[in-house]
């Protein structure tokens, strides 16, 4: 299994940190709130690990996945708990659980992951392009597996990188992963010249 | 004792009251070899259907080097190959884009066992829900959907029963 030095995951952590912060800025725009944000994690993990490393396995969350083509394979993938999804929804003034309610979070997802994209091609210079999104509200586990298994299933290793997001006064806490094979780590840090061998 | 099988892994339990178990399952498939006698049972967490080759250290985790591995595996913890019997669980399309890999990992787990002459005492595959499937030694193969009730697909230990 190839590993990954600090410095290389310092670099990892702050692609995400700066795409996260773009990605804050259009959900802030977009629902009137301040979205708080946590000092993202970069994690190289063998695949068994993956799932816990994301949460608990059996917890009931939506999720929007955005598989990205270009450069890089692999996937956007944001996870909502349920009161997350209640209150998204109550901000946007549609109905949770409804079809409507499904395809408002999926617009969410859609932005957030253009965005963070976006922001992680202009710093790289690589071309990274969503796919139209889908949602999914199932045990996490199952949610994270699927999408494991179709960015980043013939590698060992995945990448996650994983940046939470927070409304201000709205019990919606927001999980926002990039999941891409080993090998887009060495794409993503090439540029920034940190590719070289790892630790 | 309950053990959780992770993505890519299989376990072997040979203890009557044991428990196996993924929970959250998606596209992946996990696959039950039991002793329909004898307390032996292993579980295997498929993530895909086919190998790279060139060996992987986790045969678990793609369904033509997983049936082997298994078979191996409870053969060796004193099951008989002719009691064993096997459950498919999972291989949903938790999202309708990109491949098929649930259905993929289901037609390829099939065809390993075919190839390897084990029965198929029951299945719960594909659709759009997750799963959690569970064998316990001596006792039940369950699959349960998020909310739902568990639907028992095979009873074990008939002897141990009787």
């Amino acid at each position: 299994m190839t590993t990954y030095n600090e410095s290389q995951l310092d670099a990892l952590r702050e692609l995400a940190n700066i795409a996260s912060g773009t990605a804050a800025t259009s959900l802030s725009q977009m629902l009137g709130r301040e979205i708080g944000l946590s000092v993202p994690r970069a994690l190289a993990l063998p695949f068994a690990d993956a799932v816990d490393a994301v949460g608990e396995p059996s917890e009931t969350v939506t999720a929007v996945a955005l598989p990205v083509d270009g450069d890089i394979s692999g996937a956007v993938l944001l996870l909502i708990d349920e009161a997350g999804a209640a209150a998204l929804c109550g901000l946007l003034g549609v109905e949770p659980d409804s079809e409507i309610g499904d395809s408002a979070l999926c617009e969410i997802g859609n932005i957030l992951g253009a965005g963070y994209l976006s922001a992680i091609g202009a710093i790289t210079g690589h071309e990274l392009l969503p796919c139209p999104p889908h949602s999914a509200t199932d045990m996490l586990g199952a949610v994270v597996a699927s999408m494991l298994a179709q960015a980043a299933g013939a590698d060992d290793t995945a990448l996650l990188l994983d940046s939470e997001l927070d409304v201000a006064g709205e019990p919606c806490a927001i999980s926002f992963l990039l999941i891409a094979e080993a090998d887009a780590i060495s794409h993503l840090l090439a540029p920034l010249g940190l590719a070289s061998g790892g630790a | 004792m309950l053990a959780n099988v992770r993505m890519g892994e299989l376990k072997v339990a040979d203890t009557l009251g044991d428990e196996l178990a993924v929970v959250g399952l998606g596209s992946c498939i996990a696959l039950a070899l039991c002793d329909s006698e004898a307390p032996v049972a292993g579980l295997a967490h498929v993530v895909l259907s086919t190998s790279p080759g060139g060996g992987s250290d986790q045969p678990g985790k793609y369904a033509d080097t997983a049936v082997p591995a298994l078979l191996a595996a409870v053969l060796g913890a004193g099951a008989r190959r002719r009691r064993l019997r096997a459950v498919l669980i999972g291989g949903a399309r938790m999202f309708a884009t990109g491949l098929d890999i649930g259905a993929r990992n289901a037609e390829a787990v099939t065809a390993a066992l075919t190839s390897a002459g084990i029965p198929i005492s029951a299945t719960d595959v594909g659709g759009i829900r997750g799963r959690t499937a569970r064998v316990q030694v001596g006792g039940e193969v369950t699959s349960q959907m998020a909310g739902l009730e568990r639907n028992v697909l095979l009873v074990l230990g008939r002897a141990v029963l009787a």
